[in-house]
């Protein structure tokens, strides 16, 4: 569904210089990846370049296969389509921000409903569903303000879900969590994901969690470059 | 669709940083109220005035100034001119006064005789006298003899023939009597023909319709008047006309510099109009960009989200746009009832005759401040739409 061939992102320069690089990695739909690494070492930039929402260094392959046909990506940026990348991730990508990342302005419904009022579905009932699903359907009518930190990430759960992508990243999900809420959390993300057949592929530091949900796990090989820089590499892509 | 989402969301949040948004319509409000009534008291003021000017046909009166000689061909001359709405040859004031008797005990009424016919300004509606021996009464005179509509007044005219008195007396038939606020002094008004056959009797020469004596044989084809009655089209024909006499040598007075005088003032009220105004809503502008920019600094997160969500730049600028929108329409809502208010307040301080408005707005006018508000705030919200269009979806995705 989403393939990278030596893709490389690369920030600042010299002794400065940060690079992300990903030698091969091939999403499909089911999947579920976790992809651990100690802060820094690259983890929220390559889920950017997943997301669609950082352009890629040039050269490299990075396309999508989505209903519409493949994608080319990296040309889209390279033709600043910015319109276009976002109705991509509109209707091919869930994002799960760390803390929720849910509009204040808007009740729980208001936020779970967004993604497919921005698609124009009507409402089949999946809001509920969700929120059944994920136990906060007694809150559907509160502002996110009102709710526990862990209930604003299961509704930045099921929004990045309502709209049924075929991909779902989550940034460090469980990062501001209790022990007890984060596995709960990570259960609910990981089993919903996979009811509806969506890849997922999330950062985590805690590998324990990670492979007690079940997650393939991928790793950052962060190494320091002759000229002073950093080169982060993904490793154990499937 | 979309747009009605956009609208949607643009009005939850603009609601759920009411404070935010209260702030934003009250530093427009407090620019656009005052402006209102100012702009409505210039109208107002103006407008009450011009009326006036207009709705009083002695302002368009143009008075020929001395002696003067004009047959009837040039005075039906000058009542063709485009500029002219009412034109009449005026006898000798001399010839032209007749003595009244009341029909109850009472002193008799001197009164002067003014030519009148179709067209008269002064008259507007009233009824014209048909026949010879119908007039109409000024009101003062009218109040003095007692006299109304359907009456007959009895007149004499004198003269002197060879150093002794004459007199002739005649029937006449009221048919209208003058508003005061059309003609002040004690008159009457009849057809030029009364006026002529006065003016013969006066020279001594016999008139026939009347059974007057006197000398037989009239030098009426050459009549000459001494000067006319005429009054211009409209308050721009005024100083049209004035030139035009002025040029022909003929001193006439007008109420041209009256006239010059409200429209200097209408004038000079607009140029302060447009200060004040141009400096209010220069504030108002600085205030709603500053005001803009900042909301785009305050939910930069939130667009930020949008955007991953993926919302195209179109909808980020529309969310900007429509919470200004939103700002401009409610102020002009608040704005407008505090005008009308005020409004109410200054009309009733200041009312002095019915009709007549010190502060008024018309609705094209008012339309013309909603629009251009609107517009206003739609090119304030421009530079923060600007900003929010260039969010990018991964900048304050990772601030907690």
């Amino acid at each position: 569904m989403l393939r990278l061939r030596d893709v490389r992102k690369s920030r600042g320069s010299g002794s400065q210089r940060f690079s992300l690089w990903v030698p091969r990695l091939d999403l499909y739909p089911g999947q579920r990846l976790a992809v651990v690494g100690a802060s820094g070492s690259g983890k929220s930039t390559l889920l950017d370049l997943l997301a669609l929402v950082l352009s890629p260094d040039p050269g490299g392959e990075l396309s999508l296969r989505s209903a519409q046909g493949e994608q080319d990506i990296a040309a889209l940026w390279r033709a600043g389509r910015q319109d276009r990348l976002a109705e991509l991730r509109s209707r091919e990508l869930g994002y799960v921000l760390q803390t929720g990342g849910l509009l204040g302005f808007l009740d729980v419904r208001g936020n779970i409903g967004l993604s497919r009022e921005l698609l124009g579905l009507g409402d089949d009932g999946s809001v509920r569903r969700l929120a059944e699903q994920l136990e906060i359907v007694d809150q559907l009518d509160k502002r996110p303000s009102a709710l526990s930190v862990g209930q604003r990430q299961r509704v930045g759960i099921a929004r990045a879900l309502a709209h049924s992508p075929k991909l779902v990243l989550a940034d460090e999900p469980t990062a501001s969590l209790d022990p007890l809420n984060a596995a709960r959390v990570m259960q609910l993300l990981v089993e919903q994901s996979q009811a509806r057949g969506a890849c997922l592929l999330l950062t985590t530091h805690d590998l324990q969690l990670a492979r007690s949900v079940g997650l393939s796990l991928l790793g950052l090989q962060v190494r320091r470059d002759a000229d002073g820089g950093v080169t982060a590499t993904l490793e154990g892509a499937g | 669709m979309r747009a009605g989402l956009m609208a949607r969301l643009a009005w939850h949040d603009y609601r759920a940083d009411w404070r935010l948004s209260a702030c934003a319509v009250l530093a427009l409000v407090a620019v656009l109220a005052p402006l209102l009534v100012l702009f409505g008291l210039k109208s107002g003021l103006v407008g009450s005035l011009t009326d006036r000017l207009e709705q009083d046909p002695g302002v368009r009166e143009i008075v020929p100034l001395g002696g003067g000689r004009y047959s009837a061909a040039r005075i039906d001359e000058l009542r063709r001119l485009p500029e002219v709405a009412f034109a009449l040859p005026r006898t000798r004031q001399i010839a032209a006064t007749a003595d009244l008797y009341p029909n109850r005990p009472g002193p008799v009424v001197s009164v002067e005789m003014l030519p009148t016919g179709p067209g008269d300004p002064l008259l507007g509606a009233l009824p014209q006298p048909q026949r010879l021996d119908e007039v109409l009464l000024s009101r003062s005179a009218a109040e003095k003899l007692g006299a109304g509509v359907g009456d007959e007044l009895l007149a004499a005219f004198g003269r002197l023939d060879g150093g002794v008195a004459e007199y002739q007396r005649t029937r006449l038939r009221v048919v209208g009597v003058l508003p005061l606020a059309a003609f002040q002094r004690d008159a009457l008004f009849g057809r030029l023909e009364l006026l002529e056959a006065v003016e013969d009797y006066r020279d001594g020469r016999a008139v026939a319709a009347f059974d007057w004596p006197g000398m037989q044989g009239s030098g009426a084809a050459q009549r000459i008047y001494p000067g006319f009655r005429l009054y211009a089209r409209d308050l721009d024909a005024v100083e049209t006309l004035r030139q035009r006499f002025a040029a022909e040598g003929q001193e006439v007075a007008t109420q041209a510099e009256a006239i010059a005088q409200v429209r200097s003032l209408s004038r000079n009220l607009g140029v302060v109009f447009w200060i004040i105004a141009g400096l209010g809503l220069a504030g108002a502008f600085a205030a709603m960009t500053a005001s803009a920019l900042a909301a785009v600094a305050r939910k930069h997160r939130e667009l930020s989200v949008l955007r991953l969500i993926g919302f195209p730049t179109a909808a980020l600028l529309a969310f900007v746009s429509l919470q200004a929108l939103y700002t401009g329409l409610i102020s002009l809502l608040l704005g407008g009832l505090a005008y009308l208010a005020a409004e109410t307040l200054l009309n009733q301080l200041f009312m002095q005759q019915a009709g007549e408005y010190a502060c008024r707005l018309e609705w094209h006018q008012y339309l013309l401040a909603a629009a251009a508000t609107l517009g206003f705030s739609l090119l304030a919200a421009a530079a923060g739409g600007w900003r929010a269009a260039g969010i990018e979806a991964s900048e304050g995705l990772r601030d907690v």
